[in-house]
């Protein structure tokens, strides 16, 4: 298949982060130094990862909000394990946090399998379940940059290539790297194997996909997992990238993810979402958190811009797929 | 006998609310001792019941219609802020004493109605959906809330504000009555109105709502307009009894209300439940938090117990769900023979 | 010739009911067979028995000689059983030759998804049955005739041995249901059962080898189609010697209590013109997508109107809403009923009120005495079989449940009453009891327009009929008209043809 055209949503939000940064720079051009570049892929880095996840689940009609819970659950557990076992390796530390977060997925894919209630009351729950388990039978102290294990503190610090500047060097961060990677991963899951077509047929409609052959059951399981692992994943570069370990961060910040998420074009209804409008939510969302202060506001004004994009996004996507049912006589409400 | 059996099957979540009540107020009681039924205790606990309760009622109705309002804390938060500056002067207009706590009053209705219909009228004119909605307003307020005080905390209020929360009737905080009196009022509301009724059922079922003549746009509007209301009621309670106000109070109330809306049979889907299992659900709720705190547990562990909870009380609703399905088929076999 | 699908003995029950009665039946290869029966008879379940969704209570299947006691759906396709289902089953947000292509793959188990595989085979069904779409489309955009071929192409890529077809022609034209139906004898051609499940024979009539007929969930008998014709297939189907009762207006008052003046609604229906006395029950019919459910739901104000007007008892009204609606005495039993009538999860009761709830409250206060006076009458009038008024709807029958929906309607003592496909899914029992209810609604008064595509329920209670094609209304007949002996042939040809020939030189 031909790689799909950019649609009109896409569009319209590749077109609102072009206005916007031109604007920026004109009135502030230290936005074009690499070094504000850079900086926001850096941070924006570990959202996109756990955005992606959350945008698998959306496709599949479902929500999860849990995933923050799960990454700190995943890297919290396994850099505990790691200190204590004197254990230095940066692949075990992905492969073991990426299993807990399988694991803690899969609890939600089955509870939300058995309960067949709204999956964002069920990862609402499992979300705080998973925090006071790690919180109360793992461990719930801090642990600083002298400890940590000295692959993270490389893998945080380490860079794919450096500028030099007037102001020294600066490099785009390493963790741009498993990002791409997830991005094709993910791509290649939804668009070349039978089990992403799925998560968008039992998108489309769960009874047909039934029909079809498919089975939702697995399928959830499937997504649930695979945004656990990504939220896994997620953890320890989120880790690493600060260098210091917590227990309380992270969870809180899920909301946000969903907002990026749907900025991005993403129905909560399912079957519709693409890879690179989440990119571009995420973007948005990265883009005024770190450049508000470059045009005179404080990054309080955050949440006003967010707030405001995504009520008019929501508003103006909802009332047009409202128009078009109401012309079919289909009444959603 | 006979008769408490058939009450007990008429209304048998509130049964069981009822009796799982009692069980776990016997359990904590003879684990923490007396301590916890001590008038001192009591007051203390119904000192804090209002401001979560106010949120967990605008909560419950907006689950009655199938969505979930996620903007209610942050709809208190801001009116709480704006609240403050007409008491710490700012807004004040020239008023001092009584009349500025009047004019707070009324600003912090004013607002919270505001942000209500913002709500209403985004998800009936848009058919937006309303978790999504409310996310966005939620960040939206949140938003206001920061602009405005730049994430600090707005404080230095007129003293007198503070007596709303610490004033007493019959024992016990005016402020709590005053909590008792809007969930009879909501109940009432809904079990005896027309506007009760017309709610229940577009809740469970907007469609055939609208093909019956109900009016869905303002049903709707006037379900956000009330949770608005009843979230900016739990502004003014926080900020009489915190004696301040700032963007991201009380984040963990999402949870809790949500918890406490299950708990007391409220089907998130829409068109079922009652204020009554809210509302012993809100105070199980509260008799929970304050045998934690006697019990000196830290907030993880809170967390730990309130997410077991809510999955515990999910699975047993779900096995009593099927339980009294299987009794309605058998009775509607019954009635075919 | 070789048998592909054989049915002994099956019986199935749902919660105390039997459903399907002891059914045998035979499918042959290269056959063309067509499952007849009225709603409800049971043609559907035994469908879903074989392919899989229910599981028999007792009876065998035999497919390609291997006995099932019980079928999952994965065996049943595997055996080459196929059903389109009325609904299609297709992914509104997929393309073309992806839905075509995916049931294929997905059964094939298979991992990787090559898109140029689902191309080939997209393109190979496509020219199987000689038809051109573009495969790149999203569904969502196909015209419902284009989206029936995608559903077909979808069960020949899987090999179908046998295709269940439920209702296939109830969208289409008359000319995609020719094309649909030279397609389908080219099937029948190489080798293929098909299986029609339908209510409306008019043009399976003409392709059927074999007709089975179910009432009631029993299987009367195997017809050849030559020995039958629509007057002893519905006698047949209905089980009565005589016809439904004929409705003759008795009202005398002949001014018009509802006027529709060149009501027009772009790509919908256009210079709609009808006028309706106290009374009257006037038919409306047409293919699903003529415009009879789109002039309906105008009429109740959920569709806006773009010229033209509608007046009531004379005066112009602009209904723009179903509160207006039900100002001016209008009301509308609606097609859907388990989305749009019933309120499933409420007392029966509060749905009989659902419609009144203001007219029943004194100052806000809901007057719960009237409710349930409202609710007793309703059941005892329209003979609702239930316990009590307090009984949760959902556990009715179907034909209970829209005895209550009704109900509702009549409380409100409406002038015209729209009633969109209101036997749908119900059993014959309830059926003749509703229309017996309908007639004395018309006798006291009521004006009622009735939307259907069964002609024999048409014709019974109806004492006009408007006939709408492609959004135009063809053809309007009187009592004079329907009286004549082919009247019904007629319609029935107007109603997929579009084209008004014959019956205009008649009048």
């Amino acid at each position: 298949m031909k790689i799909k055209k950019v649609d009109q949503f896409q569009k319209i939000l590749l077109l609102i982060i072009i206005i916007y940064s031109i604007l920026v720079s004109i009135k502030n051009p230290a936005f074009l130094h690499f070094e504000t570049i850079f900086d926001i892929i850096r941070t924006s880095s570990t959202t996109m990862i756990v955005a992606i996840g959350l945008l698998v689940v959306m496709i599949s009609g479902g929500i999860d909000v849990s995933f923050m819970a799960i990454a700190l659950f995943g890297s919290y557990t396994t850099i505990n394990v790691m200190i204590a076992l004197g254990i230095d390796n940066l692949g075990i530390a992905f492969l073991f946090s990426g299993m807990i977060g399988i694991g803690l997925g899969l609890i939600n894919a089955l509870l939300i399998n058995w309960l067949k209630l709204p999956p964002f009351i069920i990862t609402l729950g499992t979300q705080n379940l998973y925090h006071g388990v790690m919180t109360t039978f793992i461990s719930d102290k801090s642990f600083g940059a002298g400890v940590l294990p000295e692959c993270l503190h490389e893998f945080g610090q380490g860079t794919i290539f450096k500028i030099v500047t007037e102001d020294g060097a600066v490099g785009l961060t390493i963790s741009l790297v498993p990002v791409l990677l997830i991005g094709i991963a993910t791509w290649l899951i939804l668009y070349k194997t039978m089990i992403g077509r799925g998560i968008v047929a039992i998108g489309n409609d769960e009874e047909s996909a039934r029909r079809a052959g498919f089975n939702p059951f697995k399928i959830r399981l499937f997504v649930y997992a695979y945004s656990g692992f990504l939220a896994g994943i997620m953890g320890i570069i989120y880790v690493a990238q600060i260098n210091a370990l917590y227990p309380n961060k992270l969870v809180g910040n899920e909301l946000m993810v969903v907002a990026a998420v749907v900025i991005g074009g993403t129905k909560i209804t399912g079957g519709q979402g693409k890879i690179f409008g989440t990119i571009l939510g995420v973007t948005i969302i990265y883009l005024l958190n770190s450049t508000l202060i470059l045009i005179g506001l404080s990054s309080s004004w955050n949440n006003l811009f967010v707030g405001a994009i995504l009520v008019v996004s929501v508003a103006i996507t909802s009332y047009q797929e409202r128009i078009k049912n109401r012309s079919h006589l289909i009444f959603t409400e | 006998m006979k008769k408490i059996r058939e009450y007990m099957n008429r209304d048998l979540n509130l049964s069981i609310l009822v009796t799982l009540t009692f069980a776990i107020f016997i359990t904590l009681r003879i684990i923490i001792g007396p301590s916890l039924l001590s008038l001192n205790n009591i007051q203390s606990m119904l000192f804090q019941v209002p401001e979560f309760g106010f949120l967990a009622l605008a909560m419950m109705l907006s689950n009655m219609v199938g969505g979930i309002d996620l903007s209610i804390i942050a709809n208190a938060n801001t009116v709480a802020i704006f609240t403050a500056y007409v008491l710490n002067g700012q807004l004040s207009f020239g008023t001092d004493g009584a009349a500025r706590i009047i004019l707070a009053l009324i600003f912090a209705i004013v607002c919270s109605l505001l942000f209500g219909s913002f709500n209403g009228i985004l998800i009936s004119k848009t058919s937006a959906p309303p978790l999504i909605a409310t996310l966005g307003t939620m960040t939206l307020f949140q938003g206001i809330g920061m602009a405005v005080t730049g994430g600090a905390s707005v404080g230095d209020l007129i003293p007198e504000f503070s007596m709303i929360a610490k004033a007493k009737l019959l024992e016990l905080p005016v402020i709590f009555w005053i909590f008792l009196g809007a969930a009879v009022i909501v109940g009432l509301v809904l079990t005896y109105t027309s506007f009760g009724r017309n709610f229940y059922l577009y809740g469970g079922n907007p469609v055939a709502a609208r093909f019956s003549g109900i009016h869905n746009e303002k049903m709707c509007i006037s379900t956000f307009l009330l949770t608005g209301l009843l979230a900016g009621i739990a502004g003014i309670i926080i900020l009489s009894r915190v004696n301040s106000a700032k963007v991201g109070y009380g984040d963990s109330y999402l949870l809790q209300t949500m918890i406490v809306c299950v708990v007391g049979g409220i089907d998130p889907n829409g068109g079922k439940g009652k204020v009554q299992g809210v509302v012993i659900a809100i105070l199980l709720m509260q008799v929970m938090s304050s045998a934690f705190t006697i019990m000196s547990l830290s907030p993880y562990t809170k967390k730990l117990i309130w997410g077991i909870m809510l999955v515990c009380v999910l699975g047993l609703n779900h096995i009593i769900g099927n339980y009294s399905e299987y009794k309605k088929l058998k009775m509607s076999m019954k009635a075919k023979a | 010739m070789e048998q592909i699908l054989c049915v002994k003995n099956l019986s199935k029950s749902f919660i105390g009911v039997k459903a399907l009665k002891e059914i045998n039946l035979s499918i042959n290869k290269g056959e063309i067979h067509c499952l007849a029966g009225e709603n409800g008879c049971g043609k559907s379940t035994l469908v879903k028995n074989i392919s899989g969704v229910h599981t028999p209570d007792e009876g065998e299947i035999i497919l390609n000689g291997n006995v099932y006691h019980s079928l999952t759906p994965y065996q049943a396709m595997k055996e080459g059983v196929q059903v389109i289902y009325q609904d299609l089953s297709l992914f509104q947000h997929m393309t073309v030759a992806e839905n075509i292509a995916i049931s294929k793959l997905s059964f094939e188990k298979k991992k990787i998804v090559n898109w140029k595989e689902i191309k080939k085979i997209a393109k190979e069904q496509l020219d199987r049955i000689g038809v051109s779409i573009d495969m790149d489309q999203t569904v969502g955009e196909l015209s419902m005739a284009n989206r029936q071929l995608t559903a077909i192409c979808r069960a020949l890529a899987q090999d179908a041995k046998i295709l269940f077809m439920d209702e296939p022609t109830t969208a289409l034209t008359k000319k995609e249901v020719e094309r649909l139906l030279k397609i389908i004898v080219e099937l029948k051609k190489k080798g293929l059962a098909i299986v029609f499940i339908s209510h409306k024979l008019d043009e399976i009539f003409s392709v059927a080898d074999t007709i089975t007929i179910f009432r009631n969930g029993e299987k009367i008998g195997d017809f050849n189609s030559k020995d039958l014709d629509e007057k002893s297939l519905s006698h047949y189907m209905t089980g009565r010697e005589v016809e439904y009762p004929r409705y003759h207006r008795k009202c005398k008052d002949n001014q018009p209590i509802m006027e529709i003046e060149h009501l027009t609604r772009k790509d919908q229906y256009e210079d709609i013109n009808i006028s309706i006395r106290k009374g009257d029950i006037i038919g409306l019919t047409g293919l699903l997508g003529s415009g009879r459910t789109e002039l309906a739901m105008s009429l109740f104000g959920l569709n806006k109107t773009q010229s033209g007007c509608i007046k009531v008892e004379g005066k112009e009204v602009k209904i723009n809403s179903p509160m207006k609606a039900k100002e001016f005495g209008i009301a509308l039993l609606p097609e859907d009923r388990f989305h749009q009538g019933l309120f499933i999860e409420r007392k029966i009761k509060e749905n009989v009120s659902s419609a009144l709830v203001n007219a029943l409250s004194n100052r806000g206060i809901l007057n719960r005495k009237k409710e349930e006076k409202l609710a007793e009458e309703c059941v005892k009038e329209l003979k609702v079989r239930t316990p009590s008024i307090d009984t949760i709807i959902g556990t009715l029958s179907g034909g209970n449940q829209q005895k209550v929906v009704i109900g509702k309607w009549i409380a409100t003592k409406p002038k015209v009453f729209i009633m969109d496909t209101p036997t749908v899914g119900i059993d014959i029992g309830s059926k003749a009891e509703i229309y017996e209810q309908i007639h004395k609604f018309a006798d006291d008064g009521m004006a009622i327009i009735f939307i259907s595509d069964e002609i024999q329920e048409l014709m019974a209670n109806c004492n006009k009929i408007v006939v709408l094609a492609e959004g135009k209304c063809v053809v309007t007949l009187n009592e004079d008209d329907l009286n004549q002996e082919d009247a019904a042939q007629k319609i029935s040809n107007l109603i997929s043809s579009g084209e008004n020939t014959e019956i205009k030189e008649a009048m």
